[in-house]
């Protein structure tokens, strides 16, 4: 194994040596971020600096509030003094003409309909640009308020600073030009920002398009390189002649790409930052302090190797397609342009990271590292785009696998490309790793979806119809995700329905016992919970809980037949089907039963952890174990049946006793929600759970354990 | 399987190395799709060198890569020391070794480390893949340059590369197509002395090329392969009397002007079942 694993990491460094020690890779490395951002940042300065002498071109005036008329008057006079205009560099530096204040106080307010709220709610309605109070001494005080985050109101802010201390700097001047020796008047100036954090700040939407550009400029030439790169240089054939499995060497080369986009983008975004903040832009465009953004720079860097990885196996996808550079580069072209149109729409404030979204590739990515920057991002959206983004990229690098060194690519003559991807000829016994890694990223977003169009869809109130509808959707909604897809791959890669799904038809005693494992297993679930709940591991706070109780008591008025099909039947069935039929059959055909076993427990806990927009974190401990006690069953037994007899008896219970909750606490039989169960209870489960386990095991399958 | 067979000169059991059962291999072409490889069947002993001759298109390139794994036979299958390519291709690839005169370097990768990384894809360990190393560089007069990088290297130095490269997991048979291509005569001599090399140390050799005076010498058998089909096979005496001429070359023109008058073998003028 240390064997395996040593001889991987030398293929690994074998691609990382080739790539960086190729002059171009070095080129996009280190000489595009170290001269293109200070060119970039010039323009941009010249940029701010003429926006911030006319705000705006469209709009020339720049609108200042004030509370009285004269402190109204004193800003008037103050502003209009020749001391205030920018000196004639400045003005000669600048695109347009400076810009123009108007102030308005109360006499005004009623002309243009302003009403009469505290000045931080009138600068977030637009009503100002900025709201002044002047304290009328001698000199002058003045507080100047600007809305955080929007940069309307403080490029005017810094525009009206700049004016006030122009005209400090002509009192100065004028004073020395008399020759009198007493310290000349100065204004004196508070600069405060008010107001709730605008979403929009600027960088936070254009961090995501300059992410998406530096990646792809750090991994396109590697991932070429080393796919297309291999035949051109006429070293494939050797290559895939050799014993190693394309799976290996394809992954050795996904993570030398990867790391040169890494590579490049942590130097694009070390230069753009340092660049920025040198400048003294990052302050103008983040409306930080004058401190490094440490933190936007670690939240970038993270989102960055969740981006690279994605887009590494996507570009590798497509480039092990080529059969040369040009043709890889033809390939790119539009991958590029696609990935562009997510950044740019992005910059669009209206778009925000919703549940069909975050399922969508490489948009969901740029939406989520605009909502960390921007500080309003749900953990439960975040994990599913973590968890979306890396069952694409897998999926993405066994389609990749499969793609390089083939037939198509390997021989000279034409061959479709599409022939690579068609229904294969032969069957086989199991699903094949690349199956399995298509599927899962198919089901994940599925499931997603469905799971919170479902949840939106539940009915508030006690109609008996809406609600027996919304458990038929539930129901539906679980066969199609569970049971349709793995059925449908099954059948379109031609897996033998019986292996796959492990249909073989099991032992009588096994059967026997794994109803028992299911009558005891819940005792030791609620155990399992109430532990999670002891260690802190919660996802619900006390006004979902009641929704959810709620939700249960209304389950009551459907019949009890519906409720134990949609719970119990349904998930039985369709559950094991997928987890213990066809998950188990293809890692069990390659790992061992172990590893097998935890796996598809892993999933089953996770599958259950995300339901609809809500994470319900304490349900992975008990369901991960009913997963391994399911797995083990269904690996002694070799088949599904006896396992989705101990799901159906294990769910059926459990509903029956939510259902009847009322009847059995007057029968005396009542359970508290949230307190240990009474000890002879727990040693009930025990011997149930454990003469279960006994029958499975003397009944197993001889194939088998 | 057949890994032994009755030797019919010897009179005694012999073991076959490598073994190709009728071969077969259809490509698609935009008129319909032609027969590349057709029923093609040989052996080759260890310790002999197998010569696959035949004119441009006959087959010879397709019947390596199927030999090899990378192509799937549409019909028949090949063994290699008892090994199917159709079920056990892992086992077959570990114990062929393939030289292409195609064969291309990884251009910033130093000698060195290029023929380890091909180690390691056989899964050799690094200790003995660098003795290995440091053994065939010394029979290939290539010491001097293991530690340059390789894309700096001549067309000759590159093939004595390739030629370590192929035999650093010390696999039983090996597979060279057109070796000499684009050599000079220096560089020829070393590949013929290669083949003598293998054919001393007991390897299996399947050898195409289009130097017939040098193949004469080198091989100990030869299979004739035209469109696909293996119309004469034997020793060089075999042939001569199967064919009633002195030298390889002259079978060459007979078979050429036999086959389809005109004296061209290329792909294009392939017959097109539709």
């Amino acid at each position: 194994m240390r064997g395996t694993a040593g001889r991987m990491i030398r293929l690994c460094l074998k691609e990382l040596r080739e790539t960086l020690r190729d002059r171009r890779t070095v080129m996009t490395l280190i000489l595009m971020p170290i001269l293109v951002y200070p060119i970039l940042s010039m323009t941009l300065n010249r940029f701010l600096l003429g926006s911030a002498l006319s705000v705006d071109a469209d709009q020339p005036e720049s609108i200042i509030g004030v509370a009285t008329d004269e402190e109204a008057e004193v800003m008037r006079t103050l502003l209009s003094q020749e001391g205030s205009k920018p000196p004639a560099a400045v003005i000669a530096a600048s695109d347009g003409p400076p810009a123009i204040f108007a102030v308005l106080g109360p006499k005004e307010w009623a002309q243009y309909g302003v009403p009469r709220v505290d000045p931080t709610k009138s600068l977030e309605d637009k009503w100002f640009d900025v709201f002044v109070e002047v304290k009328l001494e001698a000199p002058p005080r003045i507080r100047i308020l600007a809305l955080r985050g929007d940069v309307t109101s403080q490029a005017t802010q810094r525009t009206l600073v700049d004016r006030l201390n122009y005209l400090n700097q002509s009192f100065v001047a004028s004073e020395l030009a008399s020759a009198r020796i007493a310290p000349p008047a100065q204004i004196q100036l508070d600069v405060e920002r008010v107001g709730i954090e605008q979403s929009s700040s600027l960088l936070a939407s254009i961090i995501p398009l300059v992410l998406v550009l530096m990646t792809i400029t750090g991994a396109v030439y590697p991932a070429i390189d080393l796919t297309a790169g291999e035949r051109e240089r006429g070293t494939m054939e050797a290559l895939i002649a050799s014993p190693v499995s394309r799976g290996a060497v394809l992954f050795a080369k996904y993570i030398a790409v990867v790391t040169v986009a890494l590579f490049t983008a942590i130097a694009n975004l070390a230069a753009m930052f340092v660049t920025l903040w040198a400048s003294g832009l990052m302050e103008r465009l983040m409306g930080t302090d004058g401190s490094f953004p440490w933190l936007q720079f670690v939240q970038i860097f993270l989102l960055l190797i969740l981006f690279s990885g994605f887009f590494s196996a996507v570009l590798l996808t497509l480039t092990s397609f080529a059969r040369s550079f040009k043709e890889a580069q033809a390939y790119l072209i539009p991958l590029m342009l696609l990935s562009l149109a997510p950044g740019v729409l992005s910059l669009m404030p209206g778009i925000e990271l919703t549940s069909l979204l975050a399922v969508i590739p490489l948009l969901n990515i740029i939406l989520l590292s605009r909502e960390i920057l921007a500080g309003s991002v749900s953990s439960g959206t975040m994990v599913v785009v973590i968890i979306t983004t890396i069952a694409y990229a897998a999926a993405a690098l066994s389609i990749a696998a499969k793609l390089f060194g083939s037939d198509a690519v390997l021989r000279t003559s034409e061959q479709s490309i599409g022939a690579s991807l068609r229904r294969p000829a032969a069957t086989r016994p199991v699903p094949s790793w690349s199956e399995v890694a298509t599927t899962l990223a198919l089901i994940v977003p599925v499931y997603f979806v469905l799971s919170t169009f479902l949840a939106r869809m539940a009915p508030q109130s006690e109609d008996v119809s809406a609600i027996t509808w919304a458990l038929v959707g539930n129901g539906v909604a679980l066969v199609i995700i569970f049971g349709g897809l793995p059925t449908f791959a099954a059948w379109f890669c031609r897996d033998q329905f019986y292996e796959t799904f492990r249909l073989r038809r099991p032992s009588i005693l096994s059967s026997a016992g794994a109803i028992l494992i299911g009558l005891g297993m819940w005792t030791w679930a609620h155990e399992v919970f109430l532990f999670a709940q002891w260690l802190g591991i919660r996802g619900l706070d006390a006004q979902r809980i009641a929704k959810v109780t709620e939700a249960a008591e209304r389950l009551r008025l459907v019949s009890p037949w519906l409720v134990l099909t949609v719970f119990a039947v349904a998930p039985a069935v369709i559950e094991e089907w997928c987890f213990r039929g066809y998950l188990f059959s293809a890692l069990r055909a390659r790992t061992t039963a172990a590893v097998t076993i935890a796996a598809t427990a892993i999933l089953f806990g996770l599958f259950h952890v995300v339901t609809g927009n809500v994470l319900l974190v304490e349900r992975f401990l008990p369901t991960t174990l009913l997963g391994l006690a399911l797995g083990w069953v269904a690996w002694h037994s070799g088949s599904i049946w006896p396992g989705v007899l101990l799901h159906l008896s294990h769910n059926g219970l459990l509903n029956l006793v939510i259902y009847y909750k009322e009847r059995l606490v007057g029968w005396g039989i009542g359970v508290q929600e949230n307190a240990h169960l009474p000890l002879a209870w727990l040693a009930a489960g025990c011997v149930l759970v454990f003469a279960g386990a006994a029958g499975v095991y003397a009944g197993r399958s001889r194939s088998e354990a | 399987m057949r890994v032994l067979q009755i030797d019919s000169r010897l009179g005694w059991f012999e073991f076959l190395m490598l073994i190709a059962h009728a071969l077969t291999k259809w490509f698609l072409v935009p008129t319909g799709r032609f027969c590349a490889v057709d029923h093609l069947s040989f052996t080759v002993r260890p310790g002999e060198v197998y010569g696959l001759m035949g004119p441009n298109g006959a087959g010879k390139t397709t019947s390596m890569r199927m030999l090899l794994g990378l192509l799937d036979a549409d019909e028949g299958y090949a063994e290699v020391g008892g090994f199917r390519t159709d079920v056990a291709p892992r086992e077959v690839k570990s114990r062929l070794g393939f030289v292409s005169a195609s064969d291309g370097v990884y251009p910033w990768l130093t000698v060195r480390e290029m023929v380890l990384y091909f180690a390691d894809l056989y899964d050799v360990a690094p200790d003995i893949a660098q003795q290995r190393l440091e053994e065939f560089a010394r029979l290939l007069e290539i010491s001097p340059l293991l530690d340059r990088r390789a894309g700096t290297l001549s067309t000759g130095q590159r093939q004595r590369v390739t030629l370590v490269r192929g035999l650093i997991h010390d696999p039983p048979a090996m597979l060279l197509d057109e070796p000499t291509r684009g050599l000079d005569v220096v560089g020829s001599q070393t590949i013929f002395r290669y083949l003598s090399h293998l054919r001393e140390v007991g390897k299996a050799v399947i050898v195409c090329t289009h130097r017939l005076d040098e193949a004469e010498r080198v091989c100990d058998r030869f299979g004739l392969l035209h469109r696909g089909r293996l119309l004469h096979e034997g020793t060089l005496h075999d042939l001569q009397q199967q064919t009633g001429r002195e030298h390889l070359v002259d079978m060459f023109v007979d078979l050429l002007r036999s086959a389809n008058g005109t004296g061209t073998g290329s792909l294009e003028s392939q017959e097109v079942q539709p």
